[in-house]
C-alpha cells in the first residue's frame, strides 16, 4: 500500500515543510485578539471592537478544523521517540477538543450577536478567560513537540531512520 | 556571534536562558493578525459580491465592520511585529548552529540567519506602513465612503503575503534543518540521546 503513496522527505513528509504550525497562526492569533478586542470593546464601551471579535472568532473556528487535519496527518508522520509520546498524546486530545470548544464558543456568541450586537454579556469574557488559558497550554504542547522534541526536524528525522532512539 | 561570547552566559541546552524560543511564538500573532487583516479588507471590498451568501447563511453583516477587522487588526500587527523582531534577534544573537550543514535552498546557517534577519527588519518597516496607510484610508481620504479600502494597498497586502512566505520558510529552515534553539537536535549534534536526556 505504501508504494502509493508520496514519497517522505528528510523531514518524514510528503510535502516541503509542516503546514500545521502554519495554519495554527490563525487559531493563536484570532482567538487571542478576539478575547483582547472584547475585554477592551466590554471596558470601554467600542462596541465595534465587539464585531471585530466576532468576525476573528470565525475565522479561528473554520481554522481549527483545518489545523487539526493537517495536525493529525504530520502527527501520524512524526514517529515520536517514547520520551515525546505523553506530550502528543496530550496536544492532540487537546487539539480535537479545542475544535469543538471554538465551534461552541463562535456557535454562542452567534446567538448573543444576533440578540443584540451592541452588549456582551460577563460570562462570555469568563469563558474567553479559559479559552485563552486552554489555548495557550496548546501552544505550549506544541512548543514542546517542535522546540523541545524536535519532531520533523532534519536531525532527529535523520537520528530515529539510523535508529539512535 | 563568537561562541566563546556566548559562552558567558548561563544557557539551557537549547542555548537560550529560558526552556522555549519567545519569537516564534510570537510570529504566530505577526502572521495571523497581518494576513487576516488583508483578508477581511478584501471581503470589504468585495462585499456586494457576497451580500447574497452571508444572507443564506444567515450571518448578519455589514459592509463596515469588516473595514473595522481591517484597521484593527493591522493595527494589532504593527504593534506586535516590533516584540516579534525584538525577540527574533535576541535569538539570532545566540544562535550556534552547524557550519557544515547547507539548507534545500543551497543557503548555509550565516546566509539564512543574515536573510531572516534583514527580512524581519524589511517586513518591520513594511508592516508600520501598510498600517500608516491603512490609517489614511480609514480617516482621511476615503472616511465618509462605503469602500475604505484601494485596491492598490489590496494588492500591495498580497505581494507582503509572498514576501512572508519567502520570509517564514528560511525562518522554519533554521529550526527544521539547523536546528536552531531545538534541544533534541543539539542534543544530537552533541553525540547524546534525547530520548534519555529529555525523559
Amino acid at each position: 500500500m505504501f508504494e502509493y503513496l508520496p514519497p517522505l522527505n528528510d523531514h518524514n513528509l510528503p510535502y516541503p515543510d509542516t503546514i500545521h504550525p502554519i495554519v495554527v497562526h490563525f487559531v493563536i492569533a484570532m482567538v487571542l485578539f478576539s478575547f483582547v478586542c472584547d475585554a477592551i470593546g466590554y471596558f470601554t464601551r467600542n462596541v465595534r471592537l465587539y464585531e471585530v471579535s466576532w468576525w476573528n472568532l470565525c475565522f479561528a473556528t473554520v481554522s481549527i478544523f483545518i489545523a487539526v487535519i493537517f495536525g493529525q496527518v504530520e502527527a501520524g508522520l512524526a514517529e515520536p521517540y517514547t520520551a515525546a509520546e505523553s506530550a502528543l498524546n496530550l496536544h492532540t486530545l487537546i487539539g480535537w477538543s479545542l475544535s469543538g470548544i471554538i465551534a461552541a464558543v463562535t456557535a454562542w456568541r452567534y446567538i448573543l450577536r444576533s440578540r443584540d450586537p451592541k452588549t456582551l454579556p460577563a460570562p462570555f469574557l469568563g469563558v474567553g478567560v479559559v479559552l485563552v488559558g486552554l489555548v495557550f497550554f496548546q501552544v505550549y504542547l506544541g512548543d514542546l513537540l517542535v522546540w523541545i522534541y524536535g519532531l520533523h526536524t532534519v536531525p532527529v528525522v535523520e537520528a530515529a531512520r539510523e535508529g539512535v532512539f | 556571534m563568537n561562541s566563546s561570547l556566548i559562552d558567558q552566559l548561563q544557557l539551557g541546552t537549547n542555548g537560550l536562558p529560558y526552556q522555549i524560543p519567545i519569537h516564534p511564538n510570537l510570529v504566530h500573532l505577526t502572521l495571523g493578525l497581518f494576513i487576516v487583516a488583508i483578508a477581511f479588507d478584501i471581503v470589504g471590498v468585495l462585499f456586494p459580491l457576497e451580500k447574497p451568501v452571508f444572507k443564506l447563511l444567515a450571518i448578519p453583516a455589514t459592509r463596515s465592520n469588516f473595514f473595522d477587522v481591517g484597521w484593527y487588526n493591522m493595527l494589532a500587527a504593527a504593534i506586535v511585529t516590533f516584540f516579534t523582531v525584538a525577540a527574533g534577534f535576541y535569538e539570532i544573537m545566540l544562535a550556534q548552529p552547524p557550519s557544515d550543514v547547507e539548507s534545500i535552498w543551497g543557503l548555509r546557517a550565516m546566509e539564512t540567519m543574515l536573510w531572516h534577519g534583514v527580512g524581519g527588519v524589511v517586513l518591520l518597516l513594511l508592516i508600520v506602513a501598510m498600517t500608516v496607510w491603512r490609517g489614511f484610508q480609514r480617516f482621511v481620504w476615503n472616511r465618509d465612503k462605503a469602500r475604505q479600502v484601494q485596491w492598490a494597498y489590496v494588492f500591495a497586502g498580497l505581494g507582503i503575503f509572498a514576501l512572508m512566505f519567502v520570509h517564514g520558510t528560511l525562518g522554519a529552515q533554521l529550526a527544521a534543518e539547523f536546528g536552531v534553539h531545538i534541544s533534541a537536535d543539539r542534543l544530537l549534534e552533541m553525540g547524546q540521546d534525547p530520548n534519555v536526556v529529555l525523559k
